[in-house]
């Protein structure tokens, strides 16, 4: 069989670090090859050689056989080679056409051709099964239409080789669902992808192959059809990880945290939060699950008054806390671990000293001074209580992966004492051996007595850590139920705001939820 | 400075002797040093303001008409402590902390309303800030030639009693008291930025909002008070001109020292600890600019290029820094690692 791509014995050394150390892979036409690797492993830095935006020290990539050389990006897509990054590269009020045809030149005149441009696009996007209008600004478009124009940008360029990193972190199930559709397709047309990523479920749904790497080099190659689960988190952290949570029996104590009737609207004034009551108690943790957008950050964000309540109390310890401040959450024992760890749960240009005490700057004080001693020696022990890898407490938060600046919130949340803790999506973007740290962590709290909100939209990790499931769907409450005696397919329906009697619940054609989406 | 010696060729003037007449005046007599602290001791606290309220993501850029309110303040004040005059004299001991009291509350009061446009209203506060010099240069001017205009014709007060003027602390020059207070200004704003949990809420806040509110922090009302304690600062700037150096209020009395403070601010790379030193040379180069004229027989607007090109340098520097580390990425292939592979 002929080998579309081969990447040869390839090394490449940062000061420090040998990140990609002997790597061969090699790539099919038609085929969709996952890599997979933990952070830092070094697949990005393997994808970046290929992509053009790094040189290796020493290797050499052949396509067909013919050695080829990867000067810049721009040689790399002149080959067929095209890359969509996590962060997407679009110009947000630009028009999809416009997004497409930036950084070409066709046609030789000085003046821009969209309407052929734009016929262009659509005949590609029909062949392809990618809906979306030329027309439309890009930055009202929903993230997984985004992710659809920047696979038409490589398409449009004829791109034979399609590197997607990490692309469905972003991703609600459904627009995951659609993406793969589009990779099938590619697929039969005869296009290479190479999915770069860290999900398992994903890769045995749709790869052919897996690559995965660890510690800089790539240790294995398998066809999906003689591989598991279990082998590949095996290959890729390089031991046994257990990912089954132990909880230990034990039964929750009276009630810490209860919410009544909490109504909750958005910047838009869409009514995200629709009457939801809950009741967390001490040594429980109640998951929240459903998919993305349907109220759960609202209700989080309420819970803590960082967003205006518009009806409902909210109690801790049976005290009414609804109308305070969030200092004032924080002084009674609500602890927040936001979903969005780098732009609220921490501040990226300070130290991890200075991350530590986020939220506890009043705390630590002498007289009118901060008491900088006794935060660092707090920072400190947060760092080595948690196993925060880290340079030192005076590196920038900013330059932790996503699994140690998690920690570093999650224990500072947790060490702060609260009776209360909500938790959303701890472990969104983060490798097998951050997630279990995490979820220990969690199991430990909760040991502790604490009772603890989790959202997630992870269904796995609701089932593993939480004694009961609580399913959000349009901003309602569809049902709680035991994790223990819980069915996939009964959470899934209700997640998709079907009920136990099979009716789709009221408002379930509502639209709202993607009120700038043009399909 | 090596561009700028192509423009003193260009005069005709030896490059040398140019810069030895711009750094001696003032660094290098005892007069010129005098006239250089004169200088420094406003831009130096309006260079403080500024990191007060940048550092706390208000990018204030009104200091003219702080400068202009507090100045006017002093002034009436002042006036009213004059021998005869309705109040009558006020010992220096008692007048000096009313007028520091009255600088700082006028300038900050002035900025701050534009901190409560911001903060309650959500307006642009460099539009907002920008504008608002205009208004106080006019108040001014209508001060000086309306209220509180000296009989002459000169739109100007009347000379401040001598009782109220700040102490000149070099014997021999014009060096006032102004540049002790800008110093313990700066120590100040170092406390406060560094030392107390005020300040790191403040950059909390200026580093990103939505952090802070997460963090329960206050952001307007820490907002709010940024732009007072910032504008406090410009109001003791103008203070200390009026006391300190001009001792009457006319109109123009600013002279642009509200922006040029702010560039020092940049140059100091928003740090408070560096203000003092990076005003001084400022200062001292607008000192050295008039001597350079003399001598050299130069423009003094050349003094002006060459301070804005320092500021350009300055501003480049990390774009430059940037460059370089990506030119030693092409060159030695050894770049840095990227952040994920260090940590992990």
């Amino acid at each position: 069989m002929k080998h579309t791509l081969e990447m040869k014995n390839i090394v490449k050394r940062f000061p420090g670090v040998l990140a990609n150390n002997n790597v061969n892979f090699t790539i099919q036409a038609g085929e969709i090859h996952a890599l997979l690797g933990e952070n830092g492993a070094g697949k990005s830095t393997l994808m970046q050689i290929l992509y053009g935006f790094h040189a290796m020290d020493s290797g050499e990539i052949l396509i067909d056989g013919e050695p080829v050389h990867l000067g810049s990006p721009k040689d790399a897509i002149a080959l067929g080679i095209g890359m969509v990054h996590q962060e997407f590269m679009l110009v947000r009020r630009f028009s999809v056409v416009e997004n497409t045809v930036l950084g070409l030149r066709e046609g030789g005149g000085p003046l821009l051709d969209l309407p052929r441009a734009s016929k262009k696009l659509k005949d590609l996007s029909n062949r392809h099964g990618l809906a979306f209008d030329p027309a439309a600004e890009v930055g009202s478009l929903p993230i997984g239409v985004q992710q659809r124009v920047e696979i038409m940008k490589l398409l449009y360029r004829d791109a034979r080789l399609l590197i997607l990193d990490e692309p469905t972190g972003v991703l609600t199930p459904q627009e995951k669902d659609q993406l793969f559709a589009v990779l099938r397709k590619l697929r039969e047309d005869g296009r290479s992808v190479v999915l770069v990523t860290h999900k398992l479920a994903e890769i045995m749904e749709i790869a052919d192959r897996v690559t995965v790497m660890r510690d800089g080099q790539a240790v294995a190659m398998r066809p999906i059809g003689s591989t598991s689960e279990q082998e590949l988190t095996r290959l890729m952290v390089g031991r046994e990880v257990n990912l089954r949570a132990e909880k230990s029996g034990q039964k929750p104590g009276g009630p810490i945290l209860q919410i009544e009737n909490l109504r909750v609207r958005d910047e838009t004034g869409h009514e995200k939060v629709r009457g939801v009551s809950l009741e967390v108690h001490s040594g429980e943790i109640l998951g929240i699950a459903g998919v993305d957008g349907n109220g759960q950050s609202e209700l989080a964000e309420a819970i803590l008054h960082l967003r205006e309540i518009r009806s409902g109390r909210v109690l801790l310890n049976g005290a009414d806390v609804t109308g305070l401040s969030v200092a004032q959450h924080r002084t009674m024992g609500i602890s927040y671990v936001p979903a969005d760890r780098r732009h609220i749960g921490s501040v990226t240009e300070m130290s991890v000293a200075d991350n530590a005490i986020l939220g506890l700057q009043r705390k630590y004080t002498r007289g009118i001074f901060r008491g900088i001693r006794e935060a660092r020696e707090s920072a400190l022990g947060l760092v080595a209580r948690f196993g925060i890898r880290t340079a030192g407490i005076d590196f920038a938060a900013g330059k932790l992966s996503g699994g140690n600046l998690q920690k570093l919130i999650l224990g500072r949340e947790i060490m702060r004492g609260a009776a209360a803790l909500v938790v959303e999506q701890p472990t969104r973007g983060l490798d097998v051996g951050a997630v279990e740290a995490v979820w220990g962590e969690l199991l430990r709290a909760r040991q502790e007595g604490k009772a603890i909100l989790l959202i997630s939209t992870e269904l796995e990790e609701l089932l593993n850590l939480a004694d009961r499931i609580a399913v959000m769907y349009e901003g309602r409450i569809m049902g709680v139920v035991d994790a223990a005696g819980a069915s996939v397919e009964e959470i899934g329906l209700m997640m998709a705001g079907i009920t136990a009697g099979g009716a789709p619940a009221a408002g379930s054609v509502n639209m709202e939820a993607h009120p700038g989406e043009i399909l | 400075m090596l561009v700028t010696s192509f423009l003193f060729l260009s005069y005709g003037a030896s490059p040398l002797q140019a810069y030895f007449a711009l750094f001696h005046e003032p660094f290098g007599t005892l007069r010129g040093f005098g006239y250089s602290l004169v200088r420094t001791s406003p831009l130096a606290l309006i260079a403080l303001g500024t990191i007060v309220s940048w550092r706390s993501g208000f990018a204030y850029l009104g200091f003219e008409g702080c400068f202009v309110i507090g100045a006017s303040a002093t002034a009436w004040l002042a006036l009213l402590a004059a021998p005869g005059a309705r109040v009558g004299p006020i010992p220096f001991s008692l007048f000096l902390p009313l007028a520091i009291l009255l600088g700082f509350i006028a300038g900050g009061v002035w900025a701050g309303l534009v901190g409560l446009v911001r903060a309650r209203l959500g307006g642009n506060e460099v539009l907002i800030s920008l504008m608002s010099n205009y208004v106080a240069i006019f108040i001014l001017q209508y001060l000086v030639s309306g209220p509180m205009r000296a009989p002459g014709s000169l739109p100007e007060t009347r000379p401040l009693p001598r009782t109220t003027w700040l102490p000149f602390v070099l014997p021999g020059t014009r060096a006032h008291a102004g540049i002790l207070i800008a110093i313990a200004a700066a120590a100040l704003v170092w406390m406060l930025l560094q030392k107390m949990p005020l300040g790191y809420e403040l950059i909390v806040t200026g580093f990103n909002a939505a952090a802070a509110r997460y963090a329960g922090i206050d952001v307007g009302r820490r907002i709010l008070l940024a732009a007072f304690f910032a504008g406090g600062l410009g109001g003791l700037a103008g203070m200390v001109e009026v006391l300190g150096s001009q001792h009457r209020l006319m109109d123009g009395i600013s002279g642009g020292v509200g922006f040029v403070g702010i560039v020092v601010a940049l140059l100091a790379r928003l740090n408070p600890v560096a203000v003092i030193p990076t005003a001084l040379l400022y200062g001292g180069m607008t000192v050295g600019a008039d001597a350079m004229q003399r001598r050299a027989d130069i423009p003094s607007s050349i003094t002006f290029i060459l301070q804005s090109l320092a500021v350009l340098l300055v501003l480049a520097f990390d774009a430059l820094r940037y460059y370089k580390i990506n030119f030693a990425v092409f060159s030695r292939r050894t770049p840095p690692p990227a952040a994920e592979e260090v940590s992990e």
